[in-house]
C-alpha cells in the first residue's frame, strides 16, 4: 500500500517542528527517515499515526484520507510501534499481542481461534513462542520490543510505521527486528538512529534538519560525507565494507 | 507445519480451559452472593434461624404465593427481615459492585493504580453538600425535599467531578496527571469548605450526624431508595461490560490506544461522566466508603491479570461479596452498636492493601 504525506506543517507550541514535508512510500518500499535529534521526526510520525494534529498537509494511505479518517478505520491498515511502550498496569504477552486484534472487532465480538492463530504465529515470528504467560513488565527492553512488533503484526496491516525500532536493543535484536520487518513485505516508514543499519535495510531515505527536508535518495547516492557532515556535524569517511560489500561509515572523532 | 498446528491446538485447549474455570467462578460468586445475602438476613441484634429466612423470604420474594408464614415463632421476624434487613443487605450488593467497577473503570481510565472512584473530588464534594443541607437546614420543597440531603450530597458530588473534568480539560487534552491533580485540588477544597460550615454551625447534634455521613453507612437503606441505585449501577455494569476491549486499550497509554483505533479522548470522558454519576448516586446514599473501589480491583488483577474481559464482571461479584460481609460485621462486631460501614471496609481494606504491597508477584505497575 501506498503511502503519500503532502505538504506537512506540525506547529508545537508555535513553533513549526515539521516544516511543509512531503514523503512517498512506494507499494512495499521500506522508507527510512534519519536526521539528528529532535529534527522532528517522531513528530512527523506522530502526525501520520494521528496522535498529533498537523496544521497543514495531507496524508493518504492507498485510498484512504488518513487525517479525515477515525483511528478505528486507520488501524486496520496502518500498524504502528512507537517508541515509548511503557505501562501502569501489567499484562500477559499473550494478553499485549491479542490487543492488535482490536482494530477488526465488531462491538462485543470475542477473540476467535483465528485470533489466537494470528496471535501464536506473531509471536514465533518474533522467536517468543513460548512466552504467552509471561508478564510483560518483566522482560527485558528487547523483548518488550519484540511483543510491541508482534502486537503491530498481528494487527496484519498493510503498512507499518516505527519511531527507533530499535533503540536500546543489542545489535542482535536490531538485525532480528529489520529483517523481520524487511519480510513482511510491506509498505515501512521508519525513523532509525544507526546510518549503517539504514543503508542495509532501506530501499529510499529520506532526511530531515531542523523540521526540513534536506535530501533524498536511495542511501548509495543519499549517503555521502559530505551530507553526513552537514546534517549531524561530523566528520566521517564513507567505504564498502569488504567483509559484506555493504555501506561502512566510519566516523572521526570530534576535536 | 505440522509443529505449528500442534501448538495451535494446544494452545487453544488451554484458552478453553481458562474460559471454563473463569465461567466456573462467575457461577461461584453469584450462588455465593446470594448465600450472603441470606446470611445477612438472618444474623443481627435478633437472631433469625436460616429456615426461618429462607421461608420468609420465599413467601414474600413470590408476592405471597408460594408458602406461608405459619410456624415462625415470631411475627415481627417477617417485619424485621423484609423491611429493614432484605434492602440492607440488597443496598450493600449494589454498592459494593458499583464502588468496584467505578475503581476498574478509573483505574484504567487514570491509568494510575492510586486512583479510586473518589479521585474526582466525589466524596469531598458529597460531603460538602450534605454538610451544607445538614447545618444549615436546607431543603428543597415538595416531593424532592423528603430525600433533602441526599439530593444535596449528589449535587455537590457531581457538581465536584464536572469542576474537576472541566479543569483538566480547559487547555487541550485531558490527562491522567491533570485529572488526579485538580481531584486533589478539589478534594481540598471542598474539605476545607466542610470544615469552615461545622466550625462555624458549632451544633455537635449536627456534627456527629456529619461525621457518620462521611464515614458511610448502610443503616438508612429502604425498599424505595433501591430502585435509582439499582438501575444506575445495572446500567453502568452492563454498559462497561461491553467495554473491555477499550478499558484494555486504555491501559496502554493514549499514543498505543489511538494506534489501535481507539480515540482515547472521547471514551475517557464518557467513561468519567459515568462513572461521576456513579459514584455520586453511591455517595448521596450511603455516604463515603472507603478503600471498596481502591482495593477490590487491585486483588482481582492479582489474581486474574488486567485484562478487562475478566476484571470488570469479577470486580462487579466479588465488590458485592466484600461490601455484604463488611455490613454484617458493622452491625454485630459490637454487640448492641452499629459501626460506620467505611471505618470496617477501612480496617479490614488498609492491612489487605499493606499485605500485597509486601508480597512479591504482584506490583501496582512499578517492578
Amino acid at each position: 500500500m501506498e503511502l503519500r504525506a503532502e505538504n506537512m506543517i506540525v506547529t508545537l507550541a508555535n513553533t513549526d517542528i515539521v516544516n511543509d514535508i512531503s514523503i512517498r512510500v512506494k507499494n512495499n518500499q521500506f522508507v527510512g527517515l534519519i536526521g539528528p535529534n529532535g529534527c522532528g521526526k517522531s513528530t512527523l510520525l506522530k502526525s501520520i499515526y494521528k496522535v498529533i494534529k498537523s496544521r497543514e498537509g495531507s496524508i493518504h494511505l492507498g485510498d484512504l484520507d488518513v487525517l479525515n479518517s477515525e483511528p478505528r478505520s486507520v488501524s486496520r491498515i496502518m500498524g504502528v510501534v512507537g517508541q515509548f511502550n511503557d505501562l501502569s498496569f501489567d499484562f500477559t504477552v499473550e494478553e499485549m499481542v491479542l490487543m492488535g486484534r482490536t482494530p477488526h472487532k465488531k462491538f462485543m465480538e470475542r477473540d476467535t481461534e483465528e485470533d489466537h492463530k494470528i496471535v501464536t504465529s506473531a509471536l514465533e515470528q518474533v522467536s517468543l513462542n513460548g512466552y504467552e504467560d509471561r508478564s510483560y513488565l518483566t522482560l527485558s527492553g528487547g523483548e518488550k520490543q519484540r511483543v510491541i512488533l508482534a502486537r503491530a503484526i498481528a494487527q496484519q496491516p498493510s503498512f507499518l510505521v516505527m519511531d527507533e525500532p530499535t533503540n536500546h536493543l543489542d545489535i542482535k535484536y536490531q538485525l532480528q527486528i529489520l529483517s523481520i520487518v524487511k519480510q513482511m513485505n510491506i509498505g515501512t516508514l521508519a525513523a532509525l538512529h544507526d546510518l549503517e543499519l539504514a543503508a542495509e535495510y532501506c530501499d529510499y531515505l529520506y532526511v530531515m534538519k531542523q523540521g526540513k527536508l534536506v535530501s533524498q535518495g536511495t542511501p548509495k547516492e543519499l549517503l555521502t560525507s559530505q551530507l553526513i557532515g552537514e546534517v549531524y556535524d561530523v566528520s566521517c569517511e564513507i567505504y564498502t565494507n569488504p567483509v559484506t560489500g555493504g555501506l561502512g561509515i566510519a566516523y572521526l572523532p570530534l576535536l | 507445519m505440522k509443529t505449528q498446528s500442534h501448538i495451535t491446538t494446544g494452545y487453544h485447549k488451554k484458552g478453553r480451559g481458562q474460559h471454563r474455570t473463569f465461567v466456573l467462578l462467575i457461577l461461584f460468586l453469584i450462588v455465593f452472593i446470594v448465600f450472603s445475602i441470606g446470611c445477612s438476613v438472618s444474623i443481627g441484634q435478633v437472631s433469625i434461624s436460616l429456615s426461618d429466612t429462607f421461608r420468609i423470604l420465599l413467601y414474600k420474594g413470590s408476592g405471597m404465593r408460594i408458602g406461608s408464614l405459619e410456624g415462625i415463632s415470631q411475627a415481627s421476624f417477617a417485619d424485621i427481615i423484609w423491611h429493614i434487613r432484605m434492602p440492607r443487605a440488597l443496598m450493600s450488593m449494589l454498592i459494593g459492585a458499583g464502588l468496584s467497577l467505578c475503581g476498574v473503570v478509573i483505574q484504567a481510565s487514570v491509568q494510575n493504580p492510586l486512583a479510586d472512584p473518589y479521585i474526582l473530588g466525589i466524596s469531598s464534594g458529597g460531603a460538602l453538600g450534605a454538610t451544607f443541607a445538614i447545618m444549615l437546614g436546607f431543603s428543597i420543597p415538595g416531593v424532592l425535599g423528603q430525600m433533602g440531603v441526599a439530593v444535596w450530597a449528589f449535587a455537590g458530588a457531581f457538581g465536584a467531578a464536572l469542576l474537576v473534568l472541566t479543569i483538566a480539560g480547559v487547555k487541550g487534552k485531558v490527562t491522567s496527571v491533570k485529572l488526579v491533580l485538580a481531584g486533589m485540588v478539589i478534594n481540598a477544597l471542598c474539605n476545607s469548605f466542610s470544615n469552615f460550615i461545622v466550625y462555624f454551625a458549632n451544633n455537635s447534634e449536627s456534627i456527629k450526624t456529619v461525621t457518620f455521613w462521611t464515614m458511610g453507612s448502610i443503616a438508612s437503606a429502604t425498599w424505595d431508595k433501591l430502585p435509582l441505585v439499582a438501575v444506575s449501577i445495572g446500567a453502568a455494569s452492563i454498559f462497561f461490560l461491553t467495554q473491555s476491549r477499550v478499558l484494555n486499550t486504555m491501559l496502554l497509554g493514549s499514543e498505543a490506544a489511538v494506534t489501535l483505533g481507539i480515540s482515547l479522548n472521547r471514551n475517557l470522558r464518557i467513561f468519567m461522566l459515568i462513572s461521576a454519576l456513579v459514584t455520586g448516586i453511591i455517595v448521596a446514599s450511603c455516604g463515603t466508603i472507603g478503600f471498596v473501589g481502591l482495593i477490590i480491583p487491585h486483588i482481582i488483577r492479582g489474581v486474574m491479570g488486567s485484562d478487562h474481559k475478566k476484571l470488570v464482571p469479577i470486580s462487579i461479584l466479588f465488590g458485592s461479596v466484600f461490601l455484604i460481609w463488611a455490613d454484617i460485621l458493622a452491625r454485630t462486631l459490637i454487640h448492641q452498636s452499629e459501626l460506620p460501614i467505611g471505618i470496617i471496609t477501612s480496617m479490614i481494606g488498609a492491612p489487605m492493601f499493606m499485605y500485597m504491597l509486601m508480597k512479591k508477584g504482584y506490583g501496582f505497575g512499578g517492578r
